[in-house]
This record gives structure tokens, sequence and C-alpha cells, in this order.
């Protein structure tokens, strides 16, 4: 965990307030793993006055990618960086995914949760067989399908709310037929809080190991604010900056 | 180079700059930041006698260069924190405080004699203002008759300094801050944080479960600068500021209004090495100003 000025080498947006940063974090992108997240600074002024979460796209060192959406203050104004520009990194933060070597791994993506997925599946497709379900509301909040596809995956499936790619609905829609047919050892799932809820309703009839990512309002991302904390189906309250963001996704207490 | 270092009367520090208690952890996690003795002293989380998971989420809540906490005072208890400050104390001479937390007055006393009792702490916090605990924010630094009858069943059953940390969110803070000292507070500090109240508009709740929470951050440091001139004006134990706090330059206008130490607490959130940083500028600024050491200006505020 080092705290890096970070060096923007490429800034892209790719429409529906997507955006993709390259940056040169030399320190960052030589520790990264899939699943980490980084703590980013985006303004040097107090407001906002708390760095942004976000989770590591791809590793390629010195390089870092970021993958976000430019919906609040903080992320905006991350969104209107550029090439020469450059920000405080904190990181790599959290746990992360475990390798599951010789396992059959199922991700689960909902939106912007390709995020880490997409790390894992960059790092790990060559290794084990990897099969992606990947859903968004349309067209537009999947723009990231170009690189997706030149992943070594084994299987790719697509889900849209409006039809505009792929099949039409929410990817839970589809999940079992998918699980049944390619019974994965694993799910590693990262997506909108009401998708993992379904996601652990749906899984629990199978015998795998679902890990899901998770994601939280964070005051400082290495453990000691305190602010990110998730319950437990036990109670016991979590906090998902170290002790996750990755924990089992059953063992988490979602929203009914 | 200028001299940082500080007398508080009982003892002296090597810098005016001290981790605030619930924003530095259980000082481990900034290892990898910077040298941690380069602080006058590093403040435990609040810790009460059995581990607290705190608050149900939302637990933050940004607002303009400030942020909410309804934290609750989460932590792992009594015997954990004694295993990390071993832990810190192997890696660190820096001086540990311990802030001391209670959900009654006999669970204060037990848990100040506890730390009282271990030779790695330096002193304690007792923090009888944090605004999280019970719901509308009432704590004991909210009466002064409380507060002295408080500290003063602590004093006695307690070795080590005893830093009484003060509200903001009182009438006459100054009243309460000369109650803990005539009670037998070796220093004050002041002040933890402001109760605000934040609101969804969409789900017309507020955003904390438990409707109040704490703010924090450079927005506070003007109320908070006040606050510390009030009660250094009328106190004669050390004060120590804290409030806002983000810059040396921010640290030497606590000493100007009579603080003989500060505290830096949200700042570390954004900036994990924001005290190295600020002890730079600390030196820079005397430096600049010709100051060889910050007694030379505490308390000199013109008016």
């Amino acid at each position: 965990m080092l705290d890096e000025r970070g060096l923007i080498e490429d800034a892209r947006s790719l429409g529906g307030n997507y955006h993709l940063l390259k940056i040169a974090a030399p320190g960052i992108a030589a520790a990264a793993k899939p699943g980490h997240f980084v703590m980013v600074r985006v303004s040097a002024a107090y407001d906002p006055l708390l760095r942004r979460p976000l989770g590591i796209l791809e590793c390629r060192p010195p390089y870092i990618g970021l993958y976000f959406q430019a919906l609040g203050r903080g992320t905006s104004m991350l969104a209107a960086l550029g090439p020469g520009d450059s920000l405080d990194i904190l990181g790599p933060l959290g746990n992360s995914f475990p390798e599951f070597p010789g396992k059959k791994v199922l991700l689960i993506a909902g939106g912007r949760g390709i995020v880490p997925l997409y790390h894992y599946a960059q790092v790990c497709a060559e290794r084990r067989p990897l099969f992606l379900i990947y859903g968004g509301r349309g067209k537009a909040d999947l723009p990231l399908l170009d690189r997706i596809k030149a992943l070594r995956l084994q299987g790719l499936f697509i889900f849209s709310e409006d039809g505009s790619l792929g099949q039409k609905g929410l990817l839970t829609s589809g999940l079992e037929k998918i699980v049944r047919e390619e019974r994965p050892d694993v799910t590693l799932s990262c997506g909108p809080e009401p998708m993992l809820a379904a996601l652990a309703g749906l899984l629990k009839p199978f015998p795998m190991q679902n890990l899901a990512s998770l994601e939280a309002i964070m005051g400082c991302g290495f453990g000691v604010c305190h602010g990110c904390a998730v319950r437990t189906v036990t109670g016991a309250l979590r906090k998902v900056c170290d002790e996750g963001p990755v924990f089992p996704l059953e063992e988490i207490q979602w929203p009914t | 180079m200028a001299d940082l270092s500080v007398d508080l009367g009982f003892r002296t520090l090597k810098s005016p700059l001290i981790a605030a208690s619930g924003t530095f952890g259980y000082g481990e996690e900034f290892l990898p930041f910077f040298d941690l003795d380069i602080l006058g002293g590093v403040i435990m989380k609040g810790i009460f006698r059995e581990p607290r998971p705190g608050n149900p989420p939302p637990r933050l809540h940004e607002t303009p260069a400030g942020l909410l906490n309804s934290i609750g005072l989460a932590g792992p208890g009594s015997e954990k924190l004694q295993e990390s400050i071993r832990r810190l104390r192997a890696r660190t001479p820096v001086p540990i405080i311990v802030n001391v937390c209670g959900e009654d007055d006999d669970e204060f006393v037990a848990v100040a004699e506890t730390f009282s009792a271990m030779a790695e702490v330096a002193m304690l916090e007792l923090n009888i203002s944090c605004p999280n605990v019970r719901q509308g924010g009432a704590c004991p630094a909210q009466d002064a008759g409380h507060t002295a009858r408080l500290v003063g069943r602590v004093k006695e059953r307690i070795r080590k300094p005893l830093i009484v940390k003060l509200s903001p969110n009182v009438g006459d803070i100054v009243g309460v801050a000369l109650a803990a000292q005539d009670a037998g507070a070796d220093a004050l500090s002041l002040v933890n944080t402001f109760l605000g109240l934040a609101v969804d508009i969409d789900a017309r709740r507020p955003v904390f479960p438990n409707i109040y929470a704490g703010l924090s951050g450079p927005a506070i440091k003007p109320l908070a600068l006040r606050l510390v001139r009030e009660v250094c004006r009328k106190a004669y134990v050390p004060v120590i500021g804290i409030g806002g706090i983000s810059s040396g330059r921010d640290v030497l206008e606590y000493i100007l209004v009579g603080a003989a130490a500060v505290q830096i607490g949200t700042i570390n959130f954004r900036e994990p090495a924001a005290a190295l940083r600020i002890t730079h500028e600390i030196e820079a600024e005397m430096e600049r100003l010709k100051i060889g050491n910050l007694s030379e200006i505490r308390g000199q505020l013109q008016t």
C-alpha cells in the first residue's frame, strides 16, 4: 500500500458518462491483484474532502486502468482530467480474489461491476475456463464490450434490460440456466446491491463457492475510519475496505 | 532548524502535532506512510471495556470541506487494544495515548484503570464528548457537574496524566472546561465533532439512522478556533486544540489563540501522510516568522 502521485497518460470518454483513465502509477501497478481498489484524490481543494474508491480495471505496469461513471461531484471532477494531469492515488487496497487454480469460474458483472472481474479475467483467463455474464440497462451501459470480447473467455452471456444488446432482461433472469449448463465451481460477482441480493437467493441451491466484491462509501480506504461497515448475516459489521471488498456472497445481510 | 517541542507542564512533547482519536486507527495502519515518531503523540481510537459493533450504516456523509460521521465508537474492546498497543510500541517510541470511553461512569473508571496500568501508555484522554453513542448526541461533557464528578473519580484511580476531551455542543464550554480542570484534569482537548444533520430529500428522511451525526474537517476550523480561544483565556491547564487542521498555518493559528498543542483528525483520512507534510509546513512557517519555539507565540494573539 502506498500513496503515489499518478500521471494520467490517457483519458477517454466512452459516452453515457463512462470514462477510462490510464494512469502511470508504477508502485501500485507492480502490486495490484484482481479485486484490489484504489482511493483517488479528485481535488487539491477540500471539496470534495475525501478520496473516491475506484476498482482497478486493468494493470499493465507501470500503468493502471480505471473505469468509472461520472455521477457525483467527485467522479465528475475526475472525468474532467486529461493527459498530463496528475492525481494522488492510494493503493492497492483491500483483499483480492483468490486465483482458484484449475477451477471453472463464472464471473457475474452488473454495469460498472465489470471492473474487478475484467481485471480477474485478464489475469486468469489463460489459466482456467472462464465464463462471464455481463448485464446493464442498455447498450450505452456496456461500453467495454469490445474489450471484453477480446478476452479469452469460454463463454460470454450479455443481457440488457431494454434489449438493445444480447438477451433482453436482467442478467439474473438467465442466470439459473447458465449455472445449470456450465456447472461452475466458483462464481465471482460485482454489481448493484439489488443484483447481488438477488444472486444470493438464486445461487443458494447450487453447491458452488460464491464471492462478491462490494461497493461502499469510504472515508479512508485503509481500515481506519470504520465508515464503510456492512452488516453480515450474523449481525456483525465488517469493513468493506480492509476486510473486503471481496466477501462470501452468503455472508452479507442483503436488504430484502 | 526550528525546535518543534512543546511543554505541557507535566510532559514535553517533541512536536505540537498529535494524531486525533478515531482518525488514526491504532497507529499501525500509518506505519507504511511515515515515521510516527515525528509526532507528539498518537491517540488510539476510542475504547470501551467490551467490543462494540458501532452504528448501522450509512456512517459517513460528506459536506463542503467537511465530513459528518456516525461511526458510534466501533471497537475491539480493552483486551484487544492492549495487544495493539504492545504491537505499536514494538515498532515506534511515539507516545501512545488511550482514548477512554464508557457507557456509564463505572465503565469510564474501569477502562481508565486498565490503561493507566500499562507501561506503554503515556497518558489518557477521557472521551466524555462523543456525540454518536446516544441518540440526540447526549454525553457527559454537556453537563459541568457530571464532568466534574466523572473526572474526579477517574483521577483518583489512575497514575497517568489525564486529558479531558470536550464537546462543542454545549452552551457554556468554558464552564465545563473549568469543571474538568478543577476536578483534576491535567489538560483539556477540544473540540470533539459538532452535532449536525444531513437530509435525504428523496427518502424524506435523515441520512443517518441516529438522525444527528458529528461534523469534522476544515469546515469547522473557525468554530473550533473560537472555542479554543475562549477556554484558553480562562483555563490554566494546557489546552490541546482540535478542529479542521489541515496545514502548518492552521497549527500556528491554534497556538496563537493559546493552545499548547493540537490534534489532527479528518485530514488523515484524505491524506495518510498529512502529519509529515504539516510538520514540514510548521517548520517552514516558524522559519519565515523567525520563531525558535512555538512557546514564543503561544497565546500571543493581539486584539
